[in-house]
Formats: structure tokens, sequence, C-alpha cells
């Protein structure tokens, strides 16, 4: 592939990496937190096998770019303040109540699947292989979030109002997921193309949510900002996060 | 106050197609459906499997051989009409095992199924019979078996060289103790 086009692919893998990192950040605060036993184990679950997806988008990234594939993922991590990351707002928003928590997994993951359907026809093989890799376990966590939603919005009155709540809160942030990632208008026939994506996520998402009796709200302020923007969250999630490797710049994990 | 934990459900696992399954433990969920995640989860995220079975708890008769040893639970078994239904029978063959999938019986009872599996199975030490209805399980499905068990291609997280710090920290130890 030509240079031009290999710096875009990065460009688009590590902002995916990105929101596989800082949503596996998020989900990894609820370790010891959770609201019973097996779902903590559950979501320490999901948030390791998000940070696999991170490890290898970023790798496959590093490829194109000529870095080293063992320093280069800890570089993106460890050594970029917020306004370097490419996730989507919806990530890093804190972590609320279990049922913010679990809808906001839900919301992306299905979106996610979607992604890595095309991704899976990817001219670009080492990109088709990594994605079909992700997608047997995108497949579970789909299946874990949809199988919290009729049981949390069908539950008790105060389960449905969490979950209706917790809707209302995330919606605006969901048309920030269907924009163009960077790097994509040069990648037709390597990546699908995010847009697009759009009309089968709001399909499946919708229905879902119907029958867990939850509606997403009719009027809502839509927080589409462009990805260069991150919320005021990502700061304290990244002193946390990469506080430590700050601190011991020498330190091997 | 009331007890507000979830009701329990038995985890059995299948590592090979074919092969008897395994008791694995027990976890907590809201209903059947969802045990089946936990159960995933909790046991079976690293480890690679063909499939999974939950069932619960109060679905299964337990006997210990201790409760069977002076024959008087056998001989107060009825004989029982009605419909006739297949129970698969698990047993604890060694004394530290786990239990694991003996045989299938069909029988108007929980009860008659057991005896009937006693009989069946008459010479072998059983340290703990289950006996519960086939209708009682969920299973994992075919379909399934990639997103839920195919995940661990390397087994690196086994080796404690793996974990440098691990390996670091008990480096400093060794040292200080000298």
């Amino acid at each position: 592939m030509e240079t031009r086009l290999n710096a875009g692919l990065a460009e688009y893998l590590i902002a995916l990496g990105d929101d596989e990192l800082i949503l596996s950040h998020r989900d990894s605060e609820w370790c010891g937190h959770a609201p019973i036993l097996e779902e903590d184990i559950a979501f320490a679950n999901l948030a390791v096998d998000e940070l696999g997806h991170a490890r290898l988008w970023y790798e496959l990234a590093a490829e194109l770019l000529d870095e080293d594939k063992e320093r280069f993922p800890d570089h993106l991590a460890y050594f970029r303040d917020a306004s370097e990351w490419r996730n989507v707002q919806l990530v890093s928003l804190p972590n609320g109540d279990w049922a913010f928590s679990v809808l906001r997994r839900y919301l992306f993951d299905v979106l996610e699947v979607e992604r890595l359907r095309g991704l899976k026809q990817s001219s670009y093989k080492p990109l088709a292989e990594a994605a079909a890799k992700i997608y047997n376990e995108e497949l579970y966590h789909v299946r874990h979030g949809r199988a919290w939603l009729p049981r949390l919005g069908l539950g008790t009155e105060e389960s449905h109002r969490r979950m209706q709540t917790a809707l209302n809160d995330l919606w605006p942030f969901t048309p920030q997921l269907f924009q163009a990632l960077p790097g994509e208008s040069e990648l037709s026939g390597v990546v699908p193309t995010t847009p697009g994506l759009e009309a089968e996520w709001r399909t499946k998402v919708v229905a879902d949510l119907a029958s867990a009796n939850l509606n997403p709200p009719e009027k809502s302020n839509p927080m589409n900002r462009p990805r260069t923007q991150q919320t005021e969250h990502m700061m304290d999630l990244l002193s946390e996060s990469q506080m430590v490797a700050r601190a011991n710049v020498e330190a091997r994990w | 106050m009331s007890d507000t934990q979830w009701p329990r459900f038995m985890v059995f696992q299948q590592v090979v197609a074919g092969e008897p399954l395994v008791h694995n433990g027990t976890v907590h969920a809201p209903d059947l459906e969802m045990s089946l995640l936990n159960g995933r989860d909790v046991f079976l995220r690293r480890p690679a499997a063909h499939a999974l079975w939950v069932v619960p708890v109060e679905c299964i008769l337990t006997k210990t051989i201790e409760e069977l040893q002076d024959g008087s639970w056998l001989t107060g078994v009825k004989e029982a009409g009605g419909p006739m239904a297949r129970y698969h029978v698990f047993g604890k063959l060694h004394h530290q095992g786990q239990l694991e999938q003996i045989g299938m019986v069909e029988a108007a009872g929980p009860e008659q199924a057991l005896k009937t599996a006693m009989s069946e199975q008459q010479g072998r030490t059983v340290w703990v019979w289950w006996v519960f209805p086939v209708s009682s399980v969920l299973a994992s499905d075919e379909d399934d078996i990639d997103s839920l068990f195919r995940f661990a291609e390397s087994h690196d997280f086994k080796n404690q060289a793996y974990y440098p710090v691990i390996t670091m920290m008990r480096q400093i130890r060794a040292r200080g103790k000298r």
C-alpha cells in the first residue's frame, strides 16, 4: 500500500483502538464494585477483551507506520494528552449507575459488530484477520448487553426508571458514533464507511429497546462533536490510567 | 431481612464433544438464560470448552454415600405411575474429584430415577449422586462455540514468567531472605 494510505489507515485504527481502550478503562472501574459477583467478573472479562482489541488495532497501526509493535501501543496508551485521543465521547463518560454502564456498552457494541462485519471483508488481509477474531468476542458482548435490556427495562419500577434515564443521557452522544473516522475518506474498499452503519444500528437498537419498554428521547440536543474534541472527563481518566507509567518512564511491565 | 441473593444454578462443562460433562461450580443469576452467560464468564472464559450446561439447583436430587448407606432411603422409594421422563445421572467417582456424567435413565420421578441409576451402576463406588430431568437443562448452542469459548489461543497467562512484575517481586523477596 502507498505511504499516504498507510498513514490514513493507521489514523483510522488508532481511533478504533482509542474507543476500545477508553471503554475498557471505564468497565474496569467496576471491578470490585459491580452489584453482584458474577457480573463483576463478567464486566472484568469484557474490559480485558476490549483491552486486547485496542492492542490489536494499535499493533496493526504500528506495522503501517513502521513503529515498534511492543512500544507503540504503550506510547499511545500512556504518553498522549487528552487532546491527542480520537475516541468518541460516549466511551469516556463516567460510569454512572449499573444501568448507564450496561446500556452504554450495548449501544457501542452493536455498532462494533456492524463495523467488524465490514472489516472482516477488508482488502487489507491483516485487518480482515484481526476483525474476524474480534468479531467473535463482540458477538458475546452484544449477547450479554442485550440479555440485560429486558431484565432491567421490564424488571422493577426502579430498574426501568434507571434504564430510561440512562438512555435519555446517552442518546445525545450516539450521533457522533456515525461520523467518518479519521483517515476513512481515503480507505474505500479497505474499511466500511461509518455513516453507512447507522441505518442497521438504528433498526436493531430501536427494536431491542422497544422490547424492553425503553424509548429513545423524542427531543435531545445531539452532542455531535468531532473526535478531536474530548469531554472534560478524559483528563481525570487519563491522569489515573497514565499516572504510574509517567511516574517511572523506564519501568518495564 | 430477607435473602436478596439471586437463585443458584449448577454449571457443567464438556471439554470435548462426546465426552462426559463435569460439574464446574455454582453461579447466581436472575434466571436460567442469564445463568448460562454467568457460568461462561465465571468458569469458562479462558479454558477451551465444547459445551456448557446450567441447571437450577432446586431441580437436582442429591444423595451422598452416607445417606444411602443403611438402605432405608432406597426401600422407602415407592413405585410411581405417571408420565415417564428422562433424567441425567451424575456421580462423584473419586473422593477428590468433580461430579461427572455417568448415565441417563427414564423414570416416573427423580427418586425412581436415582433408584434405577443405582441398580444400573451396581458395583461402582459413587460418593455423591445427582439426578435431574433432561428438561431442566439449558445447554449452550453449537453455533455459539466460537463466541463463547474460543478465546485462549495462547496459554501465556498460565506462565508465571508472563508477568514480569510477579517474577521481579519474587526475586526481590528472595534477595531479602538471604
